[in-house]
Order: C-alpha cells, then sequence, then structure tokens
C-alpha cells in the first residue's frame, strides 16, 4: 500500500497552508490590537481584545489580613508553592512500588538527579549529607518560578481597602523571598562548616596563628624570620576577615539580587511582550521563561553546594600548606 | 538640566554601558566552552554543565545593571 509522502512536518499541504494563514492572521490581530497597531490604524478592533498598560510595582500588596498580619499576594503564593510541593510529593509515595510508574516516576527523577549534582560536587558521603538543603532550595525556587508561569498569576485580581490589586504574584519577584532562601543558604552553609571542622572552621575566618607565632619567635633571637612572620601573617589576618565579609555578606547579596532580578525582569517582560502584542508571540518568550527558571534553580542550589563543599574541606588545603 | 531630563539619560546610559560587559562575557564563555567540546567531544557533558552555571553567575552582573535601571526609573521622582 502506498503512503502518501507527507511534508511540512507531517501535514498535508493544505492543513499546513490554513494553519500558516491562521498564525499570519492572529498575529497581524494581535498587533493591530495592541498599542502599536491603535496608534498607526486607530481602534478599529473591538476593545475587549486589547490589554490595559500595565502598572509595574515592586513592592507586593497587602491581599487580606490573618489576626491582624498582613498577608500579602507573594506571601499567598509561597503557601501554595508549598502546598503544591507536599501534595506531589503525597501522591509520590502513595503505594511505592519498586518499579516507579507515574509521578513516583517522574520525582524520583528529578531528586535523582539532583542527587547525582551532590554526589558528583561534594563526594559520596558529604553529598548523602548535604542532600536535604540542596534539594530543598532547587524545588521551592523551582516551583515557585514554575508556578508563577499558570494563568491567574498576575491577572486575578481582587477588591481590597487600597484598591484592586493582584491576587496571586509569582513568589521570586518579592524581595523578600529570595533574601530568605539565601540567608538560610548561607547559614546552612556555617551551620555543615562548624558540625564538620568545630573550632578550626572559625581559625579559617580569624587567623592569628602566624602573628603569635612570630612574637615568639622574637623572644627567642630569630628577628628577621620574625619580621618577615609578622608581615605574613598581618596579610594572612586580612584575607581571613575578608573571607568572612564575603561569605556572611557578599554571598547574601549576590545570591538575593540575582534570582530576584532574573525573576522580575522575566515577569516585566512578559507583562509589557502580553501589552505589546497579545497573541501568539508570548508563547516564545514563556518558553524562555521556563528554562530561566530551571535555570535560576541549579544555580542557586548548585552554588550552595559548592559553596558547602569548600566550607567542609577547607583544613585539609591548610594541613599540607 | 531638567531632573526628569536627567534621569532618563541615566537609565538610557545604565542600559546601554552597563549591559556591555556581561554580554562581552558571555561571548567568551561560550566562545572557550566550544573551543573545549571541540577539542574533546566526550567531555561534552561536563562542559556543558560549567558553562550553564559560569553563564548563570555573568548573567547575574547584567541583572544588577537592571535593577538599578528599575529603581531609577520606577521608585525616583
Amino acid at each position: 500500500m502506498a503512503k502518501t509522502k507527507r511534508g511540512c512536518l507531517g501535514c498535508s499541504l493544505p492543513v499546513a497552508i490554513i494553519v500558516l494563514l491562521l498564525v499570519v492572521g492572529l498575529l497581524f490581530i494581535g498587533f493591530a490590537a495592541g498599542p502599536v497597531g491603535q496608534s498607526l490604524f486607530g481602534n478599529i478592533l473591538p476593545g475587549w481584545l486589547s490589554i490595559p498598560e500595565p502598572e509595574i510595582e515592586l513592592p507586593a500588596s497587602v491581599v487580606f489580613h490573618v489576626f491582624g498580619f498582613p498577608v500579602t499576594n507573594t506571601l499567598f503564593t509561597t503557601w501554595i508553592t508549598m502546598l503544591v510541593l507536599v501534595g506531589l510529593s503525597i501522591a509520590a509515595t502513595r503505594k511505592m512500588k519498586i518499579i516507579p510508574k507515574g509521578i513516583q516516576n517522574l520525582f524520583e527523577s528529578l531528586l535523582g538527579f539532583i542527587y547525582n549534582l551532590c554526589q558528583d560536587v561534594a563526594g559520596e558521603k558529604n553529598g548523602r549529607m548535604f542532600f536535604p538543603v540542596v534539594a530543598t532550595v532547587f524545588l521551592f525556587v523551582g516551583f515557585n518560578a514554575w508556578l508563577g508561569l499558570i494563568p491567574g498569576y498576575n491577572s486575578l485580581t481582587i477588591k481590597t481597602a487600597e484598591g484592586v490589586v493582584h491576587l496571586l504574584r509569582p513568589a521570586n519577584t518579592d524581595f523578600n523571598t529570595p533574601l530568605a532562601i539565601a540567608l538560610s543558604a548561607v547559614l546552612a552553609v556555617q551551620v555543615f562548616g562548624f558540625k564538620q571542622l568545630r573550632a578550626k572552621y572559625a581559625g579559617k575566618f580569624f587567623n592569628f596563628g602566624r602573628i603569635f607565632k612570630s612574637f615568639g619567635l622574637l623572644f627567642k633571637g630569630k628577628v628577621m624570620d620574625a619580621l618577615t612572620g609578622m608581615v605574613t601573617g598581618f596579610v594572612e589576618a586580612f584575607v581571613g576577615l575578608l573571607e568572612l565579609l564575603s561569605e556572611l555578606v557578599i554571598h547574601v547579596i549576590s545570591f538575593t539580587f540575582r534570582l530576584f532580578g532574573n525573576m522580575t525582569a522575566g515577569e516585566i517582560l512578559l507583562m509589557m511582550i502580553a501589552f505589546l502584542v497579545p497573541m501568539l508571540v508570548p508563547i516564545i518568550f514563556y518558553g524562555l521563561e521556563v528554562l530561566i527558571g530551571f535555570i535560576q534553580a541549579i544555580i542557586f542550589s548548585g552554588l550552595t553546594l559548592i559553596f558547602m563543599t569548600t566550607a567542609v574541606s577547607h583544613h585539609e588545603a591548610e594541613e599540607h600548606a | 538640566m531638567d531632573p526628569t531630563a536627567v534621569k532618563l539619560l541615566a537609565v538610557g546610559l545604565i542600559g546601554s554601558l552597563g549591559l556591555m560587559g556581561p554580554a562581552l562575557a558571555l561571548g567568551l564563555i561560550g566562545h572557550s566552552a566550544l573551543n573545549g567540546l571541540a577539542r574533546n567531544p566526550e567531555a561534552g557533558g561536563r562542559i556543558f554543565t560549567s558553562m550553564i552555571l559560569i553563564a548563570g553567575l555573568t548573567e547575574a552582573i547584567g541583572i544588577y545593571a537592571l535593577i538599578i535601571a528599575i529603581i531609577l526609573a520606577m521608585v525616583v521622582k
């Protein structure tokens, strides 16, 4: 039986032409309904095809109060993300089988990916120790970013005392959420360092040993060695304090701004594109946002993992010096 | 000069000069990643993973410039 040759991505030629005409027509309608088309052609299309100009506000707005505590829309979406994660975990671990199928399979592959990453970077034993924190950061950041793309976020509104505000907003676009995750991650790094190395971990930052040893050399009569020792000692102490500043302040700031900037820029980009050309073109940018959410989750958790590994393995480098 | 004019000029300069550096850096990262991949196609997976990680870190610098531009444009009156 002869098969009709199918070009054009598996469709016959008339179907492909119809689809192409539909796409071009939708693009043109979208262009004419947006602000550029309206200034060129005037308001020839009905009003429900256009989108009002988006107002970009950085701080999150309060949607309701719980016992006097104001709940912002981003806090609300954080709760929704937590509920989704707990729900998925329950669904994945119900009636577990040895050969996984369905949601259990999906979650096993996701967690297996993170576990392999931990073991590649940190080794067997340390990878197992770091895995809970790294996986939590990855899943929380990733699901915050991905759930923010579902229709309903940034579009459903609720009437409050201050006017009409968005009910749901992607959680990473509020400055507080990345700050909280960054502080927790840096705290976890310090905790792991202290747990593994006890007091010697503080010796990484407060490196005054060489200065005291050079003082001792002075009293033994070796003046030249003592002076060079003291200079080197001061340099080492200064480097140690600089490392302390870098660990506690700069890592927090860079983590926060990286995640916040990426997510806010993505949200503004999507709002602007949806305002300029409402049909079909936002699909491309949605794909970009999905990819960026995933990459940011990997970067956040991967960097946390790397900092934990250097914090735990510091003393081996020093002992051989 | 008019404060609004200076503010708009500043935002425009951030958008052009501030984002040049990260763009150049990302081009260099791609260049070295492709070089390494061409010399050693077997290490493709590790090269790709490292490239994505370093690209994310460099992208953050561009995001810092964008944050400054957004704050200047929206928050400062």
